[in-house]
């Protein structure tokens, strides 16, 4: 009986769910129409050749996707709008509803395909395993599964990616793997045997992309583990995914895809090998026939490490910029913050039973779980039960509340730290609770309380790098996005750094000067 | 215009008040002496609230405090603390503010007087404190006798009918309980009712109408000063001004 109860309950939870979803979905290929732009969402930290700032211009983005975006959007009549997000949140935005479409690079899984509308692949990837030339000890995939030495090889992967799956699938216990976010970095840490990392797995259209940047790395065997990048609708959406399925097969059909993936150097024999690709005319040319006709290539984009002055003098703006919206998210957090942390004190220390309860129980959880899930929580769960808040707002929110609670036990100790007296002294000249609080406690709590909220006013300026899971792009996402696609790991950071610097010096200043006049206060 | 009928307070198990019951006209100085412990600022402190007390009575004029804590104890509360200033041991003057702004606070925003009309009278107590030319300075450069005499300007800003002094010199050094004991005798002239919890002999000798002296949670004798200075009847009177006067 039991049981059936529950299992009513989650048939009518599951329907609700699916309801949820299926009425934000409905018609999105009309709401595009109306809007007159398809949304897609990708993650500019992925780098090259997928999509990248610009290395002329910054403010501009390039890539392969960039360019598969905006033929995609032609041929459905609309502008295409770039949204940019966190990779792995992609299909968490699109089931908010920010984006109509992801597509950035994400394989094609059975898993995907039961949750999302997958479209038919646009690009055919494979895996390359890179090593370093001089390393005469890793020669061949075989190397791997049995070293020479009996030592087992290190190999770095992009965390939660297709290479990971695939040596833990083919090579278990037999390879230790060392997961990287960034692929660059991933490469990167090969040819600098970083942490004894012998070799990477790469996606091979990234490392054709990159290959002129690592010099000292070369490709071992053929590439493997074949595999589809197709792009995400919300499910249902047959109309849209139709519309797209048959946007990709004219784009292979009329050669405008090949024009894309040769100017990245992503064109390759597999992709040839699907049969589906044409010359201008609609003439079915393989890349066999077209290499023995001589045929040379449109332009092809090159990965160019960009170092030194020039990189500081060409992105540092754009670092500045974000570190404007920085301050912007901080400025309004904090105030909020405070506010609710008064509150909370107040109904802590002084309000009734059920009050006191609820305020302990919001700073124990609030203060018990990490920033970045509450952000995930206010952005991607409000929206479950009909709440959308817009990133910018989640963010202020979401560090309001959780610095709120620290807040909170700040104000509590100020006020305890208020004598008795003071109160009794209110008390007895007839001042209600309410007015001694507001005219006397908490005026001089305030200024108890002013240098360690400072402190924490900067804690916040850092904690506001948290935002770019919800797409917020502050100043330090800023940061791993041109470090990814310039290479100048160094020269940005220190940027970054003294932007960071730049801005919580002067509070340090400030509360100084805050603590030094409250002393003088005190003597007089 | 005061009456005190059978106080009795416990702190856990220990008895701080046994039944006092004790009364104070209008226009006269009540002294409270007895050794530390004996209860007096308890006492004193249950008058106007600060302290609850288990059983026995309160009036204030025509207003009932009883033990019973509720809506009716608030109300009397809130009528008593309108009629009863109170002066502390440690002034427990807000720092954050003026000495004038600490004199108006309450005459301002509990009885709501106009903030000019209400400094005006403040200038006029401070100057009968005689702290006219500090005005404008905070509590934390004043010494400890001049902030005991903003104190009490603070508490005569509100024109209570009785003033409550809970110890108001035992901070202060022999030149500056002087300076408070003799705007507290100014006060007792102006025909002030005071009730007075005080270790300062003089002022109780020379002030006071009537003296109680409280051990050990009961009044072990009371009479006006003469009789309880020149004549002491109780064992405990004697022992307390034998040694106060050691001391």
């Amino acid at each position: 009986m039991n049981r059936a109860v529950a299992g009513i309950a989650l048939a009518f939870a599951g329907l609700f769910l699916l309801n949820a979803s299926t009425a934000s979905a409905q018609d999105a290929l009309e709401k595009i129409r109306q809007r007159g732009s398809l949304v897609w969402g990708a993650d500019q930290e992925g780098g090259g050749p997928f999509i990248y700032p610009a290395a002329d211009d910054p403010t501009r983005l390039e890539g392969f996707e960039v360019e598969i975006a905006e033929y995609l959007a032609g041929k459905l009549g609309v502008k295409s709008q770039f949204q940019q997000g966190q990779w792995d949140k992609l299909p968490d935005l699109m089931d908010r509803g920010d984006i109509d479409i992801v597509l950035n690079g994400y394989e094609w899984t059975p898993n995907r395909a039961t949750r999302y509308g997958t479209s038919i692949p646009y690009y055919i990837y494979e895996l390359q395993l890179l090593a370093r030339k001089d390393d005469e000890s890793l020669r061949a995939w075989d190397d791997l599964a049995n070293p020479s030495d009996g030592e087992l090889k290190r190999v770095s992967v992009l965390g939660g990616s297709a290479a990971q799956s695939y040596l833990e699938s083919r090579y278990p216990d037999q390879v230790a793997i060392a997961n990287f976010d960034g692929a660059a970095d991933a490469m990167r840490a090969v040819e600098l045997q970083l942490d004894g990392i012998d070799a990477n797995l790469q996606d091979l259209p990234v490392w054709t992309f990159y290959q002129n940047g690592f010099p000292d790395l070369v490709p071992i065997g053929l590439p493997v583990g074949r595999g589809y990048y197709v792009i995400l609708t919300r499910s249902n959406e047959t109309a849209l995914l139709q519309q797209l399925n048959r946007a990709i097969i004219d784009g292979m059909l009329d050669g405008s895809l090949r024009r894309i993936y040769e100017k990245y150097r992503m064109w390759n024999l597999t992709q040839s090998e699907r049969g589906l690709d044409v010359d201008g005319k609609g003439n079915f040319s393989g890349d066999r026939i077209a290499r023995a006709a001589g045929e040379s290539g449109p332009d092809e984009q090159d990965f160019q490490a960009v170092r030194g002055w020039s990189v500081v003098m060409q992105r540092g703006g754009l670092l500045v910029w974000a570190a404007g919206l920085t301050i912007v998210l901080a400025v309004i957090s904090m105030p909020l913050a405070i506010l609710i942390g008064l509150v909370l004190a107040l109904c802590r220390m002084f309000g009734n039973g059920l009050l006191k309860f609820l305020a302990s129980l919001y700073i124990e959880v609030v203060r018990g779980t990490p920033l970045v899930l509450q952000l995930y929580v206010i952005f991607f769960l409000l929206p479950e039960i009909g709440i959308s808040i817009h990133a910018f707002w989640a963010a202020v929110i979401g560090l309001a509340v959780n610095y709120s609670a620290y807040e909170a036990e700040i104000y509590r100790a100020g006020i305890q730290a208020i004598p008795r007296g003071q109160m009794e002294a209110a008390t007895a000249l007839g001042m209600s609770r309410g007015l001694t609080l507001r005219r006397i406690v908490i005026p001089q709590a305030t200024r108890l309380v002013i240098p360690p909220m400072t402190n924490d006013f900067i804690a916040l300026f850092k904690d506001t790098a948290v935002c770019s899971v919800i797409t917020v792009v502050e100043l330090s996402k800023q940061y791993y996005i041109h470090a990814r696609s310039t290479g100048a790991i160094l020269e940005l950071g220190i940027v970054t750094a003294l932007l960071y610097m730049a801005m919580s010096y002067p509070l340090s200043l400030v509360a100084s000067h805050l603590e030094k006049r409250l002393a003088r206060e005190r003597r007089k | 215009m005061i009456r005190l009928e059978n106080i009795c307070k416990k702190y856990g198990d220990t008895p701080v008040l046994r039944g006092v019951s004790m009364s104070v006209a209008r226009g006269e100085v009540c002294v409270l002496l007895g050794p530390s412990g004996g209860g007096k600022s308890t006492l004193l402190r249950a008058i106007n609230g600060l302290e609850t007390f288990d059983s026995g009575s309160i009036r204030v004029d025509s207003i009932e405090l009883g033990p019973t804590p509720g809506p009716a104890r608030d109300a009397a509360l809130f009528a008593i603390r309108r009629r009863v200033g109170m002066v502390f041991q440690q002034f427990n003057l807000f720092p954050h503010r003026t000495v004038l702004e600490n004199v108006i606070e309450a005459p301002v925003h509990v009885l709501k007087q106009k903030p000019d009309e209400a400094r005006a009278v403040a200038k006029e107590l401070l100057d009968r404190v005689g702290i006219l030319d500090k005005i404008d300075v905070r509590p934390a450069s004043l010494s400890g006798g001049q902030q005991q005499r903003v104190a009490i300007a603070r508490a005569l800003a509100m024109k209570p009918e009785v003033i409550l002094f809970d110890e108001p010199t035992s901070a202060l050094d022999p030149r500056m309980t002087n300076e408070v004991t003799g705007v507290m005798s100014d006060l007792a002239r102006s025909g002030q009712t005071m009730i007075v919890v005080t270790h300062a002999m003089s002022f109780a000798r020379n002030v006071a109408h009537q003296v109680h002296i409280l051990h050990a949670g009961t009044i072990a004798e009371s009479g006006p000063p003469e009789q309880i200075f020149e004549s002491p009847q109780n064992q405990i009177t004697k022992d307390f001004l034998n040694e106060a006067v050691v001391a």
